[in-house]
């Protein structure tokens, strides 16, 4: 880590918060003196992690909306059903509210997540509007876990309806896709330090006239 | 130090119910199906190993670990937390089992699985009938009381009590 620190601040001084416990110690330690984790001044490699994670989500994010999430064999011939096939379906049976939900929770969510961490990593380059970002960082790590929804839902019913009777339902290769952008928006958001954001901002702000 | 004086208390209580309600919540059905004259009882981990008998073992591996692994650590790793901390103690281990119990929080997504429920109740519904059973109200509960638990401890406390604990 070569990026200059404000000469009052304790990184400055050699003292970072462990990422474990929060007890802050002298970063010359290697391991935390209290839970022996190990203590960096800010989380390693964080840009380069949550792009790779963050782009990996994006490619993802298209065969998960494309392809079937579940495969319904009834009387009436297979059904293959996406996201927004069954999002669709909610509408025109009028339950509105739930078609609303799925729709925010899983196509909504994911992409708001996957721009609001790319600005995030912008802003830990150019340190504009340090304050904003911090606040989108944080509801960026509250609300990403609510897209797992239609995975869950993909489960009970695959599981519900195991009878072979009239009707069965399978799994398809969509609901993996949308496992995984969940997870890996999550590990994106994790390996992102918002102290990079503060850092860039201090630099910009020693740096202008 | 400035703490609320009865928090560990509260939270191991709290942790206590959750663990008697997880058990609940897996041994008894989580919905029925009825079809004309078929039944099928869905019980909560088969969720997750019907996943698995349909080659999805990655997807199954997943959803156990947001609605029954990461609940379990989580229950399991308060209690063993704090229990001996109503003494001042500390058992072996607690350090690394403190920060596992820290970072299974956002993995549990109990909540989330509820929606889920009631979106598949929702979708099921005109096709066929389907019951809540005994385990969705348990589940109801845990919800309740895991997120209680989680809510009434904060880490900072937490360390520096199992610091000063022998």
């Amino acid at each position: 880590m070569t990026a200059a620190f404000p000469p009052d601040s304790a990184a400055a001084r050699g003292l970072a918060l462990c990422h474990a416990c929060g007890i802050a110690s002298p970063v010359s330690e290697a391991r935390c003196p209290r839970c022996r984790s190990g203590l960096h001044l800010r989380l390693q490699d964080s840009l380069q992690r949550t792009w790779a994670l963050t782009i990996a989500a994006l490619l993802l994010y298209l065969p998960a909306n494309l392809l079937p999430v579940l495969r319904m064999e009834s009387f009436a011939g297979d059904q293959q059903n996406t996201i927004m096939g069954g999002v669709i379906q909610f509408w025109r049976g009028g339950d509105y509210p739930v078609a609303i939900i799925i729709f925010g929770a899983s196509v909504m969510i994911p992409v708001l997540k996957i721009i609001s961490i790319i600005s995030l990593c912008l802003a830990a380059r150019t340190g504009r509007r340090p304050r904003g970002m911090t606040r989108l960082y944080r509801m960026t790590e509250f609300v990403g876990r609510w897209s797992m929804v239609d995975v869950f839902v993909v489960a009970i019913l695959v599981a519900v309806v195991q009878l072979g009777s009239t009707i069965s339902i399978h799994p398809g290769a969509g609901a993996i896709s949308f496992a995984a952008v969940v997870v890996l928006t999550m590990f994106a958001a994790m390996s992102f330090d918002p102290r990079l954001i503060w850092d860039a901002a201090a630099r910009s702000a020693t740096s202008a006239p | 130090m400035s703490h609320e004086r009865n928090s560990i208390h509260r939270t191991a209580a709290l942790a206590l119910s959750a663990g008697v309600l997880f058990v609940v919540a897996n041994s008894f059905p989580f919905m029925t199906l009825r079809a004309g004259f078929r039944k099928s009882e869905m019980m909560l981990w088969q969720s997750a190993s019907g996943l698995e008998e349909q080659g999805y073992p990655y997807l199954a591996g997943a959803v156990s670990i947001f609605i029954l692994i990461a609940p379990l650590l989580l229950i399991g790793g308060l209690l063993y937390l704090l229990v001996p901390l109503l003494w001042e103690r500390r058992w072996p281990g607690a350090i690394a089992i403190c920060r596992w119990v820290l970072a299974a929080r956002r993995w549990n997504m109990i909540e989330v699985f509820l929606l889920g429920a009631l979106v598949s109740l929702l979708k099921l519904g005109k096709l066929a009938e389907l019951t809540l059973g005994s385990s969705f109200w348990a589940f109801i509960g845990l919800i309740i009381c895991l997120t209680a638990a989680l809510a009434s401890i904060h880490p900072r406390e937490l360390w520096t009590r199992l610091e000063m604990a022998r």
